[in-house]
């Protein structure tokens, strides 16, 4: 269990560790299809660690999670398009966007909670989705935003593979690190007793409705992110990125990984992406394969592959484990 | 001890209807500050509508509840709590999945105040925090005699020490006034006598309100209780006077036949 600590981050090494696994990776992987897919893979893993905001922080299904990652996608898309913004700028507006959108959109909905919450946020994705296809004279309509200039991210190129794979990567560490230090802070403790038990947490002080709201306002600019930096993979923006197929992709990682450990989604976006990858995997067998993946994890290790590779840790070591880190 | 015109509770008439049904039918009830306060009564009797009404989780159809004085019919729960009042629940009395030292944690909220940024930088404020929860943890582990237990989820506790952490965890912002529901229920004879030891620990300095089955705990620890019955209070009083009183003993009897 990735446990509530408010007084210590313990990961320092941890983070210095993944910098230099990126930079290797980044420095001696060559093929450039395995860099971009690895690039993706982190970006799309931000999307994960966005869900887990909500699932693992809040214990809802945010099903309506994309409407994020597409107002991400599209924001920096028309930032860069319309009014000619540098990346990086345009990447922040969309995050400043998402924000602006989820306080609205939290205001209605998180009054609702469990399944009720889940259809709700699910329902809007339709409702953005034909307004991003009617919209066509901001969005582009069903044929989207296409035909980007060369993107940079702190003069980094991100037409070039190892440049994406490092911007992508850095971010999703620094993304890590932030959602850590949220953890162990008052905010995660408050939103880990909200999701174990709202009726106690509120009498020990802890406005409820306050709290999951902004933890939704935390979830939405990480979602954003992701949608913006898919945008060198993919160099388009359609309606489809509101799609819930998106959301359900990530909500898979966060499981086959763990929703109970910070990096559980990380771990799961890894796995959606490498095995189908290395195996040459047909849409429709991923599908098949990670759809009967998930019914096993969630039948024996509910707690996802961390929590197998924990038990197994444990028949080594007798139990004797220092708490999980980040 | 109970001095007049300092009272920590105070109802005036209240009334609560759950449709057609009336949960408590006009209450009047003083508290004084630094009494430990019972209310008794058979099941059905209104004793947890008029504990949850009385702590601000439920607001009264009719009548008003002052705590310290201060009305608190329209301030939402989490507000009352940061007054520096707390309750334990019956059930769901604690974060399962949690071990004991993050409930503890998860209870000091109110008393916290640094941000998420405040963390990463190590504030002033995050480290006023950290130590003056590293203390209180301390000092509340044990009293609750849970100090071998910190490390342990509080589901895997046996009952007797979950409600036991229970209390620690409403002892964590320091309530001066704390409702305690049922604290005693399912407990054995020696759970229940430790139990008692605790609460007469945590005693000095605080308001206690036990809604309690248990009479034993009652008469140990409360100079004076309240029975309800029916939605209405029947007399209020030391224990031991009021346990022979006679509607009380019908209204016990009337629940035992049942």
């Amino acid at each position: 269990m990735s446990s509530t600590r408010a007084f210590r981050i313990n990961g320092a090494h941890l983070i210095v560790a993944w910098l230099l696994v990126i930079a290797a990776f980044g420095t001696l992987v060559s093929n450039p299809f395995v860099v971009t897919l690895a690039g993706y893979t982190s970006a799309f893993a931000l999307f994960a660690l966005s869900i887990n905001v909500m699932l693992g922080g809040l214990g809802e299904v945010p099903l309506g999670q994309c409407v994020f990652f597409g107002l991400g996608a599209y924001a920096a898309a028309i930032g860069m398009k319309s009014f000619g913004l540098p990346f990086e700028l345009a990447l922040l507006i969309a995050m400043a966007v998402s924000v602006a959108a989820a306080a609205v959109i939290g205001a209605l909905t998180l009054k609702l909670t469990g399944a009720y919450f889940s259809i709700v946020s699910w329902g809007l994705t339709g409702v953005v989705l034909v307004a991003a296809m009617n919209l066509e004279h901001v969005t582009g309509g069903p044929l989207g935003i296409f035909g980007f200039p060369t993107i940079t991210f702190a003069g980094v190129d991100l037409s070039e593979p190892r440049g994406y794979f490092l911007v992508c990567a850095v971010l999703l560490v620094a993304t890590v690190v932030v959602l850590a230090a949220v953890r162990d802070s008052r905010f995660g403790a408050a939103i880990e007793s909200v999701r174990q038990n709202p009726h106690l947490a509120r009498s020990m002080g802890v406005d409820v409705f306050r709290q999951r709201l902004k933890a939704f306002m935390l979830s939405a600019p990480i979602a954003a992110m992701a949608g913006a930096l898919c945008i060198p993979y993919t160099q388009i923006v359609t309606p489809e990125v509101f799609a819930v197929s998106n959301t359900v992709d990530a909500l898979l990682m966060v499981l086959l990984g763990g929703s109970r450990l910070l990096v559980g989604p990380v771990i799961g976006a890894m796995i959606f992406s490498i095995i189908p990858y290395f195996f040459n995997m047909d849409p429709n067998v991923r599908i098949l394969i990670f759809s009967s993946a998930i019914i096993l994890i969630m039948i024996f290790a509910p707690g996802g592959l961390h929590q197998l590779m924990s038990a197994v840790a444990d028949r080594f070591t007798g139990g004797r484990r220092a708490p999980s880190g980040i | 001890m109970h001095r007049p015109g300092s009272e920590a509770v105070r109802a005036r008439g209240v009334v609560k209807r759950y449709g057609g049904v009336v949960a408590l039918a006009g209450v009047d009830l003083e508290i004084g500050t630094g009494e430990v306060f019972g209310i008794i009564g058979p099941n059905g009797a209104g004793k947890s509508t008029l504990f949850d009404v009385l702590c601000g989780i439920t607001k009264p159809t009719e009548g008003e509840v002052f705590l310290f004085d201060r009305p608190v019919n329209d301030v939402p729960p989490h507000e009352i709590a940061r007054q520096g009042v707390a309750r334990s629940f019956q059930r769901t009395a604690v974060f399962g999945e949690a071990t004991v030292r993050e409930n503890l944690l998860f209870g000091r909220h109110a008393a916290s105040s640094h941000s998420v940024l405040g963390r990463i930088l190590h504030s002033a404020a995050w480290r006023r925090d950290r130590d003056a929860f590293e203390a209180k943890a301390r000092e509340v582990l044990e009293l609750t005699g849970l100090t071998e237990d910190q490390h342990r989820p509080a589901n895997v506790l046996a009952y007797g020490v979950q409600r036991r952490l229970a209390v620690g965890i409403a002892l964590m912002n320091d309530p001066r006034l704390l409702f305690l529901d049922e604290p005693a229920a399912g407990m054995n004879g020696k759970e229940s006598a430790d139990f008692v030891e605790l609460v007469r620990a945590i005693e000095p300095g605080r308001t206690i309100v036990i809604v309690e089955h248990d009479m034993t705990v009652i008469s140990a620890l409360c100079r004076r209780t309240l029975v309800m019955v029916d939605g209405r209070p029947v007399t209020v009083g030391p224990p031991g006077e009021v346990f022979r009183h006679p509607e009380v003993i019908e209204a016990y009897l009337g629940a035992d036949d049942e």
